[in-house]
């Protein structure tokens, strides 16, 4: 059997797609059509100045009207890129002076440390070499050495598109202090994120989609440096829960981890150290059993008492 | 002829004066400008077609961009303003688009 297709008019597609179809085949207003054919069959009897004047006066009122909203769609657009533009000059100038101002703050600290050190070293050395030690402890004094550098990134589709994208694909905070304490459990001496190195008194906490370190926020792909024997802490690190969480978040997140073995690793000093707690020297003759150095540490493990950025 | 000079003194006094609107009237503006172009490649057909009336046009301009208020207006009231803007878009784009196509016709026989 064959079939075969009528040649069909090129009518209405269908009988429900009126309007469409009105639309599309006739876009011309009846009304030009209506008052052409009054014309012609002569009805038309001219105009009054009555209607000239009503004419003009709609005329000037449109024009009028389309300039205004055309003006008006124009102007804002500019004065929201103004606003973004000094809003950027203000940010960019505020960056600027937190890095000279940390700047500035690293050299000072430096100094301070260096007179202190100096000071110690000819009155108690003893001191000097146990501060020192409490120091690359708690994270204060800067340190290198072989480690483990464990990188997080975001899911693909969040890289690509941050906005609709599942904020679930996106690293949290609680990941990372996962990836941290399961690297201090592995043996970690020394631990920094992305640059910010933790110490004793560190947090790594998050606010909204940000993950703050110490205050200051962190930018994807996230970067944990971890100080120590690479090979245990690699063997340690994949036996703990944070080494089955990074799995598990590739697996259902997309979320990227890598975890890789570097050879030399500097990670800096945890900044200034404030001064929590201090007490009176002890007078040498009443010394017996060293105690001078037992309050601070007693009162705080943090360096409590000097600030040490070599 | 007369329309042509009112709109023309209506857009100079528009450039020159520059009247601030109202916020309450600005979501409509968008809508509005898209009714007047659609007025005017009408007008620019019917031109064409010889059959080019001032009252028709105007009155054809008036009544799209009233119209075309109306219905956001009354689509932001029952809350489905963005919808009914966007159809209002689609048929006057529609509109602009196969008037568009009769004038290119016209003119270049193509």
């Amino acid at each position: 059997m064959i079939l075969r297709r009528e040649p069909q008019p090129r009518g209405p597609a269908d009988a429900s797609m009126t309007l469409l179809n009105d639309v599309i085949r006739r876009p011309l207003d009846p009304g030009y059509v209506e008052v052409a054919e009054r014309k012609a069959a002569g009805l038309d009897t001219g105009r009054t100045w009555v209607q000239f004047a009503w004419v003009f006066l709609v005329a000037v009122l449109l024009g009028t009207l389309i300039t205004t909203a055309v003006v008006t769609l124009r102007t804002p657009k500019d004065g929201v890129v103004r606003a973004r533009a000094l809003l950027e000059e203000r940010i960019d100038r505020g960056r600027t002076q937190v890095k000279s101002l940390r700047a500035a703050n690293a050299t000072v600290s430096q100094q301070i440390a260096k007179l202190q050190s100096d000071a110690l070293a000819s009155t108690d050395p003893n001191l000097l070499t146990s501060l020192s030690q409490y120091e690359v402890a708690s994270g204060a004094a800067a340190v290198s050495g072989p480690g483990l550098r464990v990188t997080l990134d975001d899911a693909a589709d969040v890289r690509q598109n941050p906005d609709q994208a599942d904020p679930l694909s996106r690293v949290m905070a609680s990941d990372i202090q996962e990836v941290v304490n399961g690297l201090w459990a592995a043996g970690a001496e020394a631990i920094s994120v992305n640059g910010e190195r933790l110490t004793s008194l560190s947090a790594v906490r998050g606010a909204g989609l940000a993950i703050l370190v110490d205050l200051s926020p962190l930018l994807p792909p996230y970067s944990v440096e971890a100080i120590g024997d690479p090979d245990a802490l690699r063997a340690r690190f994949s036996r703990t829960s944070a080494s089955t969480r990074l799995e598990l978040l590739g697996e259902h997140y997309g979320i990227v981890s890598s975890v890789s073995a570097v050879g030399n690793l500097q990670l800096t000093g945890g900044g200034s150290v404030t001064l929590r707690y201090a007490a009176v020297h002890v007078q040498e003759d009443a010394s017996k059993t060293a105690p001078t150095p037992t309050p601070t540490l007693e009162a705080s493990p943090t360096p409590a008492q000097e600030g040490n950025t070599p | 002829m007369i329309a042509l000079i009112g709109l023309v003194i209506g857009v100079v006094a528009g450039l020159v004066l520059e009247p601030s609107v109202p916020v309450v009237l600005q979501p409509y503006l968008p809508i509005a400008v898209v009714a007047a172009l659609d007025a005017l490649f009408g007008a620019v057909r019917a031109l064409l077609d010889g059959l080019f009336d001032e009252r028709v046009f105007l009155v054809s301009f008036l009544s799209n961009i009233i119209v075309a208020a109306l219905i956001v207006f009354i689509g932001d009231k029952l809350g489905v303003g963005s919808q009914l803007s966007t159809a209002v878009v689609v048929v006057l784009g529609i509109r602009i688009f196969s008037n568009v196509a009769s004038i290119r016709r016209q003119l270049f026989r193509a």
